[in-house]
């Protein structure tokens, strides 16, 4: 196991570093952040002193040289737009994004799996077909108009929630609804299914004429072997949170990495592009590392 | 058991009340964007200056709205001393949140601060460009701002000069030091500002003691939060939410969108086809449907309340016959009418912008004009709005929304219309004499100069097509007694909100 954790790791910084480069030459590609930062009345000179300034006039090779150097004492540079530390401002919007994933991800886990194996009992009962019918609904309705609706209906008719920002749990609510609709209905699926194969399994059968009552064979036979395929989608939905949950971050006001990231990418503020991508990227590699110790646990016969 | 389950229904009922209970002399306003810095030298940035512009920093001068006149702030009065030199007397017994009192040096500093090479401040880019400002202390209360080239206009560009003390460092502040009725209270990124009253104020005591300023990007959802009790204020809502009279209130904003022609560019460099274009566009159509209804057809770069504007001048009449003569005159002259032409616009410069942009080429189709559409993002825009432009272009026609709040020609014309202007499409020699003896005059001359300015672009030489004098909308609590003003556009002074 220690063998394979420091093989990931450096097949993980290997790729951390590809992406430095890509990011760093691609971003300048888009062009001057010049242009986007001063007034359009702005003078020639000023622009000029603006560049001096953040080094935009220096070569490209200059450039990165000085960004490499800087990492090793992990200074990803100041934000352009918020002349601040870009690493201080990635983080901070970073942790908002995580709780986010991290309590939507662990109640659709926890809901799915329940919701899935119950369905899977019983395939083709009325319990499966409403099961299924909601969860296709929730993997296929767009988010935006679920977080519009829900704003309109419990906070401002019903007043029951507020509409947006942070501050108390209350404020979870609703985001956290709302990332919690999609995923659940992909995973509950794919718990269904993969429950489904296991049900049928011949340890499965042999239980159950053993006389083992209903509960044990679903949530203790069957569904630990069925976790598998379950726990890959997991952490690729859970990505996508990471990579940020922009509409949702938008609506709710929610002060996370994605819509952090993609002004950054919108206002050429590359610092911020870089350091959030690294982050990012970082928080990925660590959970695919989770991932793979949970497929260890589930499954006594993989071996790293 | 009962008393346990009513205790919890009564824990959480309190807990899910959502509307907060806002204490008396307290309102939240909720702002379109976040703010990226609280630096006081960047207040011209509209959501930083409708937090810190006159609530943290004040101004020397500062411009009504209500007029167009300037009235003291910092500055109890001011008079020339020559064609270059400027006297400010300053207030007394104005003190900065940290206790220090004001005096020149601080006015000093500030304007050195806000010019300097060491940080980029939005305000020097702005309005301090191309001159070079000096300023002499007297005395603790008087100082002497010289300009070189003379600005006539020294005390209006003090209406945007936020001054600090003369101890804050050459980079961006974390905590603004200010002379105004407030101070930043807190500062939580990506959550709120609020902004405290604070004793010792040199004016009167204002009315809301706390603001707590929200960020909201989605244009409903701000919307939603005075509805909800969320929110008191919010500066800027999107028009088709603007359906509730008791709250929403449509104010001149003080943008103008026209189309920039490039005028050196066949068949863009005939009139007959500049005439053409302007004669094309049915702009009493677009009123009431994309535009709101409360914009005002343009006839000049700046709105019809600033300084010299001309009544005399009336919006090109929609006539599409007419501009068809004028095509088919064109390209009988030999001008090649056919060329395609490239209409650029913004994405997301205002509200239907896009349908606003369609419709237009569509009515320059109908005249005979072949007109493409090219819709950029910001950062694109920026460089074909800008100088230089490209050697190699073809047509080009640009669509930009401008802002002159300041009542004075000279923030837009030089810019937009002199040979060396960062964003005209044309160069005229006669202009640019007329533009320079505009900005050179002083008193009722100032008016009477820029007055035939806006005649030659609009009639003699038909350089733009101007569209119009928008309109911004807000949406304000019943509590509030509380009027946007076209200053809303880029101030929100908390001293002048009042309770019902």
């Amino acid at each position: 196991m220690q063998k394979f954790l420091t093989r990931r790791a450096a097949a993980s910084v290997v790729s951390l570093l590809i992406l430095i480069v890509l990011v760093f030459f691609l971003s300048r590609l888009t062009g001057d952040p010049t242009q986007l930062y001063l007034p359009v009345d702005a003078s020639l000179e000023a622009r000029e002193n603006f560049r001096n300034l953040h080094g935009l006039n220096d070569p490209l090779l200059v450039q990165f040289g000085h960004y490499v150097l800087d990492l090793f004492t992990l200074d990803f540079g100041d934000s352009i737009r918020k002349s601040r530390p870009a690493l201080e401002v990635v983080l901070e919007a970073f942790k908002w994004t995580l709780w986010l994933a991290l309590i939507t991800m662990v109640l659709v886990a926890a809901a799915a799996i329940v919701f899935g194996a119950l369905a899977a009992f019983r395939v083709g009962g009325v319990f499966d077909r409403v099961a299924t019918f909601f969860s296709l609904i929730g993997a296929s309705a767009p988010d935006f108009w679920i977080a519009i609706v829900a704003i309109v209906l419990f906070s401002v008719n019903l007043g029951w929630l507020p509409t947006s920002g942070t501050g108390t749990v209350w404020h979870w609510v609703l985001p956290i609804t709302v990332l919690f609709i999609r995923p659940f209905g992909l995973i509950l699926q794919v718990v269904r299914g993969s429950m489904i194969t296991a049900l049928s399994s011949a340890y499965v059968k042999t239980a159950r004429a053993k006389g083992v009552k209903p509960r044990p064979v679903i949530f203790v036979h069957a569904l630990r072997n069925g976790m598998l395929p379950v726990i890959t989608v997991i952490g690729d939905q859970a990505a996508g949170i990471l990579n940020g949950a922009v509409v949702v971050e938008s609506i709710f006001g929610f002060p996370g990495v994605g819509k952090l990231m993609i002004d950054s990418i919108l206002q050429r503020d590359f610092a911020v592009v870089l350091a959030a991508i690294m982050v990012t990227a970082f928080a990925i590699f660590l959970m695919n590392i989770l991932i793979d110790i949970a497929y260890a646990l589930l499954d006594p016969r993989i071996r790293y | 058991m009962r008393l346990i389950t009513a205790r919890l229904m009564g824990g959480i009922a309190a807990l899910t009340l959502a509307a907060p209970a806002f204490a008396e002399g307290e309102i939240t306003i909720a702002l379109n964007e976040e703010l990226e810095v609280v630096e006081p030298c960047m207040t011209s940035q509209s959501n930083i200056g409708r937090v810190i512009q006159q609530n943290i920093s004040e101004t020397l001068t500062e411009l009504d709205p209500t007029n167009g006149q300037l009235k003291p702030r910092l500055a109890e009065t001011w008079e020339a001393v020559d064609g270059d030199t400027w006297r400010f007397k300053l207030r007394g017994g104005v003190t900065f949140s940290d206790g220090t009192a004001l005096d020149g040096a601080d006015i000093k500093h500030s304007m050195e601060r806000t010019v300097s090479e060491a940080l980029t401040c939005e305000i020097g880019a702005k309005f301090f460009g191309g001159m070079k400002i000096t300023v002499d202390v007297v005395d603790d209360a008087t100082v002497d701002i010289t300009s070189d080239p003379a600005q006539p206009i020294l005390p209006l560009l003090m209406s945007t000069l936020t001054i600090v003390p003369a101890e804050t460092p050459m980079e961006f502040v974390k905590n603004p030091i200010g002379t105004g009725p407030y101070i930043l209270a807190e500062w939580n990124a990506g959550q709120n500002i609020i902004l405290t009253a604070r004793e010792g104020y040199w004016g009167d005591a204002p009315a809301v003691t706390k603001a707590t300023y929200v960020f909201r990007s989605d244009d409903a959802v701000r919307a939603a939060m005075v509805g909800a009790g969320e929110a008191d204020i919010v500066p800027l809502i999107n028009q088709n939410d603007a359906t509730n009279a008791a709250t929403d209130f449509s104010y001149p904003n003080s943008e103008t969108t026209y189309l920039r022609v490039d005028n050196t560019v066949a068949p863009l460099n005939d009139i007959r086809v500049r005439k053409a274009m302007n004669l094309a566009v049915d702009r009493d159509a677009f009123l009431g449907t994309l535009i709101p209804a409360d914009a005002i057809k343009a006839v000049a770069m700046v709105v019809p309340s600033a300084l010299g504007s001309n009544p005399d001048l009336k919006p090109w009449a929609f006539d599409p016959e007419q501009a068809k003569a004028l095509v088919a005159e064109a390209k009988a002259a030999g001008v090649p009418v056919e060329t395609e032409i490239e209409m650029v616009c913004r994405i997301g410069n205002f509200p239907n912008v896009v349908e606003v942009c369609e419709a237009l080429q569509q009515m320059f189709a109908d005249v005979g004009l072949n007109v493409k559409l090219n819709m950029m993002e910001v950062a694109e825009w920026v460089q074909v709005y800008s100088k230089p432009f490209a050697e190699d272009r073809g047509p080009r026609m640009v669509m930009a929304m401008h802002d002159n709040n300041r009542g004075d020609p000279v923030f837009s014309m030089f810019f937009k219309y002199a040979c060396e202007g960062l964003q005209s499409g044309l160069c005229d020699a006669d202009l640019d004499k007329m533009i320079a003896d505009a900005t050179a005059a002083t008193g009722d001359a100032r008016a009477a100069a820029w007055s035939p300015v806006f005649k030659k672009i609009h009639e003699d030489l038909v350089a733009d097509v101007f569209l119009f004098h928008m309109v911004g909308f807000s949406r304000v609590s019943e509590k509030l007694d509380f009027v946007p003003t076209i200053a809303t556009n880029s101030e929100l002074q908390l001293s002048q909100i009042k309770f019902k």
